[in-house]
């Protein structure tokens, strides 16, 4: 309940425009929003820029959050970051053709050419299929019910409830085996 | 909204599977994301943080000079549409219909008679004063028509005289 009310003062000293309620907003999702971006996309750098991206955003977006759950509405923001982030990267493989191979390596194949260690959970997350690796992510860091999760991808309770589980199962015979 | 610590996975599956499969699933589940808390992702770095907050001070200084620019857009509409519409309103004002004015009745029939309900009197009366209008007519008629062998002055005068005599005795009673 305290926390409840912490995070309502936090917000809205985000809404009033204030530099220090920003920064205790980084400081409780900094950590959670970047290991989202970082499973998805195994890297480093891009996981980076995301994450800048994602908070320079919410200085503007702050105000269009009416109440609710906002862990449900700032993994919206955070997917919506994500999924720009790879409208962005088609395009770009598009226009430079010539260089596909290159650019691939920098940002599409998580881990491949990250100079950081990968770890053995980010090597078997990429053989899921990339739906599946995103709602299983988004339903580890956002802490959302699988209610929220439906809703935030507005689709059957059932299907989030399907994919989640053959996903995780999979990924747990993957670890296991 | 629940959260995941209030959610019951295993009620939630046994929507779709039996029983049996639903608390399997559940199971499933559970394990496979203790294997994720076990293998956590990397923190974002100290000095990016900082970055992030230098970056979140610059993002709100704009924006807050944003909202004044945009407060001054509105201020200054406001202000014109006050002063189209004052302007408007005093052109309005200005042709706008002239200050009513009772009507002004002029009547050779007193109050009296209006209201009075003696009719056989009245009549008389009002015969009496169309004798005298005649009598009136007729005298200046003469005059114009130069029937009276000079002296129209002293006649016109004395007319007039008359003309004020009657009105005075007629609005006596």
């Amino acid at each position: 309940m305290a926390e409840r009310e912490n995070l309502d003062r936090i917000i809205a000293g985000c809404k009033n425009g204030d530099a220090e309620s920003f920064s205790q907003m980084v400081d409780m999702y900094a950590g959670r929003c970047y290991g989202y971006f970082y499973r998805l996309t195994g890297n480093r750098a891009v996981s980076d820029d995301l994450l800048s991206e994602l908070f320079i955003k919410l200085v503007e977006k702050i105000g269009s959050f009416k109440g609710g759950s906002f862990e449900s509405w700032l993994f919206k923001v955070v997917s919506n970051i994500f999924h720009d982030y790879l409208r962005a990267k088609h395009r770009r493989s598009q226009l430079l053709d010539a260089q596909k191979s290159q650019l691939q390596s920098q940002t599409s194949e998580p881990g491949q050419s990250d100079s950081d260690a990968i770890d053995k959970l980010q090597l078997q997350l990429n053989k899921l299929d990339a739906d599946t690796r995103e709602v299983i992510m988004l339903r580890y860091y956002s802490r959302a019910s699988f209610r929220e999760i439906a809703q935030m991808r507005s689709e059957p309770i059932g299907t989030t409830l399907s994919r989640v589980h053959r996903g995780l199962k999979k990924l747990r015979e993957l670890m296991e085996g | 909204m629940e959260d995941q610590t209030n959610e019951n996975i295993e009620e939630l599956f046994e929507r779709f599977l039996p029983d049996e499969d639903a608390r399997h699933a559940a199971e499933d589940i559970q394990k496979a994301e203790e294997i994720l808390r076990e293998h956590p992702a990397p923190e974002p770095a100290g000095e990016l943080l900082a970055d992030i907050n230098s970056k979140i001070a610059e993002a709100l200084s704009a924006e807050k000079a944003k909202t004044r620019k945009l407060t001054a857009y509105r201020v200054a509409a406001v202000a014109a549409a006050i002063i189209i519409l004052v302007a408007i309103g005093v052109r309005f004002f200005e042709k706008g219909p002239a200050e009513t004015q009772s009507p002004v009745t002029i009547t050779l029939i007193r109050q009296a008679i209006w209201e009075s309900e003696d009719i056989s009197a009245d009549q008389a009366e009002l015969a009496l004063l169309t004798d005298e209008l005649e009598q009136i007519e007729g005298e200046i008629l003469a005059l114009r028509l130069g029937e009276d062998g000079g002296e129209s002055s002293r006649e016109f005068i004395e007319l007039e005289m008359e003309l004020t005599d009657i009105g005075g005795d007629f609005w006596k009673g």
